[in-house]
């Protein structure tokens, strides 16, 4: 009797998933097979893409300019996750550890701006940064100086980006504080003495699923942005995103693009495969 | 309570931390909408109270016709992506073999691709197949996108069902279906509501994806903000992100509350930050 049912149970679960399996080949590994095969493609005379079998792209993409811009993406989205975890981690340990009731209110606090628009976030900081901004009047009044150029530098290129993705470092820490058993700390406590030896022995270790997987969180998006560097920055801080939108929507060379998002997609799961390889060998040794 | 009550004294230093963020993070907000009531074109000196940012963006027909396209996108990629996320969620869940796990590796994807690779990989799709740039395109991209937050979601609810519930309901004269349809789908409800609520907040607010896809009209929403911002800063966008704000914090809210009426075991922070995978 039970052996029918269950068959049938089994072919009504594996039918479930013809459909979302058809989905995802169709509308998304169909889409990056193309841009793949784009990036060996050429463009017509007439400016259309097309595809062919020419390496000229990866060539194009072989010199100073580009070596230039892929590391400066690498260091923008590698300080932001720096700075995202000094400040998530404080952030986390306080709400998790000393929030009382207010925990749940401080999280939404946190996530209500996050919620509401990226776009908005870049733009506030925009507003607030331009030369006739508030801040740049704040010093004016008092005295402080005739105003600071914010814009169009590293840092308020790298400022955006921590804006606009912190909280993707604090969720991830902070459920694995919450998770945490405190009664751990103060054994801690008992054993190393002092706060500080018992956080670098007790806390970081225990809450390191949460931390390297907000590190993650925050990279990839760091990574690929062009919305920070467009609004906040210029030319100089341009990352490799701008360029990919430029080819594609403005320079319209789009085999070039293919090239550049193939590399980025290269060289972000060379990145990722180590990552992965270094954290988790480092789990297991917990 | 009793918990904080056990350790130390608060740590000064991340206090400090935590006030300062908070400042920083509400800062350029709460500036935002301050001046979204300004009575002059001014971000930097305030002269006077006043609606008409609001006023101009209600009767610009162009930003109206942007919020309801926004509108729609969100909720018809809401519903299919809840609808696909599921039939997933559940499949992958029950059927473990070799080809459901590369399945379920393959369909996690998009969570890990940068997202200007996506939208570029969309792009190039439906220009492939000619299918021309609009709201459908848009949809099509944000659903494929979407699916695998609320795959996420539900099976990590589904992981805490027990397999004996459906084979109990089985016992009792159920066919699979009828286990699935009136025991399984209902214990589902309030990670069903945790993830189309967020589904339909990200899609709503999706900038990037939109951006490669869309057609010329209309527009969404963040697409044709991000062009006004281009172009400058003016009020009238203040006015928008200090509405954008505040459906957003009655968003949070209905995330916090509507899952509650439905099972009580639910934490809120679960819902935020996906549940708890294991």
């Amino acid at each position: 009797m039970a052996a029918p049912r269950s068959a049938q149970r089994t072919r009504l679960w594996g039918s479930l998933l013809a459909l979302p399996t058809a989905w995802m080949v169709t509308f998304f590994v169909s889409s990056m097979v193309i841009v793949v095969l784009l990036s060996f493609g050429r463009t017509t005379n007439e400016g259309f893409p097309v595809f062919a079998t020419n390496t000229e792209n990866y060539q194009a993409l072989w010199n100073e300019v580009y070596f230039e811009l892929f590391l400066r993406s690498l260091l923008y989205a590698l300080a932001t996750v720096a700075i995202s975890l000094l400040i998530a981690y404080p952030v986390a340990y306080v709400i998790a550890l000393h929030g009382g009731r207010y925990k749940n209110v401080l999280i939404a606090a946190i996530v209500v701006p996050f919620f509401a628009s990226y776009l908005i976030r870049m733009y506030a900081w925009k507003a607030l940064l331009a030369d006739d901004g508030l801040v740049n009047r704040g010093l004016r009044e008092t005295g402080l100086g005739d105003g600071i150029t914010f814009l169009n530098t590293s840092y308020a290129v790298i400022g955006g980006l921590v804006y606009g993705f912190v909280v993707f470092m604090i969720l991830p820490i902070y459920a694995s504080l919450e998770r945490l058993d405190v009664s751990l700390i103060e054994a801690g406590k008992d054993l190393y003495h002092g706060p500080v030896r018992t956080f670098f022995h007790v806390t970081l270790p225990a809450t390191r699923a949460g931390l390297y997987g907000g590190i993650l969180l925050v990279f990839l998006p760091a990574l690929g942005d062009f919305v920070s560097a467009q609004l906040l920055g210029g030319a100089s801080t341009y990352m490799i995103g701008n360029l990919v939108q430029q080819q594609f929507l403005e320079g319209q060379n789009w085999p070039l693009g293919s090239a550049l998002t193939v590399a980025m997609m290269v060289a972000l799961t060379a990145l990722m495969v180590a990552y992965l390889r270094a954290t988790s060998t480092r789990v297991r040794e917990v | 309570m009793g918990r904080a009550g056990k350790l130390e004294r608060k740590p000064r230093f991340a206090v400090a931390v935590t006030v300062v963020f908070f400042a920083w993070l509400y800062l350029p907000i709460l500036a935002v909408a301050l001046f979204s009531f300004n009575d002059k074109k001014s971000l930097s000196a305030f002269s006077g109270f006043s609606l008409r940012w609001y006023d101009e963006f209600f009767h610009n027909s162009a930003l109206i016709d942007s919020l309801v396209a926004s509108l729609k996108i969100a909720s018809v990629a809401t519903l299919g992506s809840l609808v696909l996320g599921t039939m997933l969620a559940l499949g992958l869940e029950r059927v473990r073999s070799r080809r459901s796990r590369v399945i379920g590796a393959v369909t996690l994807l998009p969570l890990v691709t940068p997202e200007i690779v996506t939208g570029v990989a969309a792009l190039l799709l439906f220009t492939g197949i000619s299918l021309k740039l609009s709201m459908t395109t848009v949809i099509l991209a944000e659903i494929t996108f979407s699916i695998a937050y609320v795959t996420v979601i539900v099976r990590g609810r589904l992981s805490g069902i027990s397999l004996e519930v459906e084979e109990a309901a089985c016992d009792l004269g159920c066919t699979p279906f009828q286990a699935l349809r009136l025991v399984i789908l209902p214990t589902l409800v309030p990670a069903l509501i945790g993830a189309g609520l967020l589904v339909f907040a990200l899609v709503f607010d999706d900038f990037v994806l939109a951006f490669f896809t869309t057609g010329v009209d209309p527009q969404p929403l963040p697409v044709r903000v991000y062009a006004s911002i281009r172009f400058g800063v003016s009020p009238a966008i203040n006015a928008i992100g200090t509405l954008m704000l505040v459906a957003s914090a009655l968003l949070i809210v209905a995330a916090l509350t509507l899952p509650r009426l439905f099972s009580r075991g639910t934490s809120s922070v679960d819902l935020i930050t996906g549940g708890d995978r294991r």
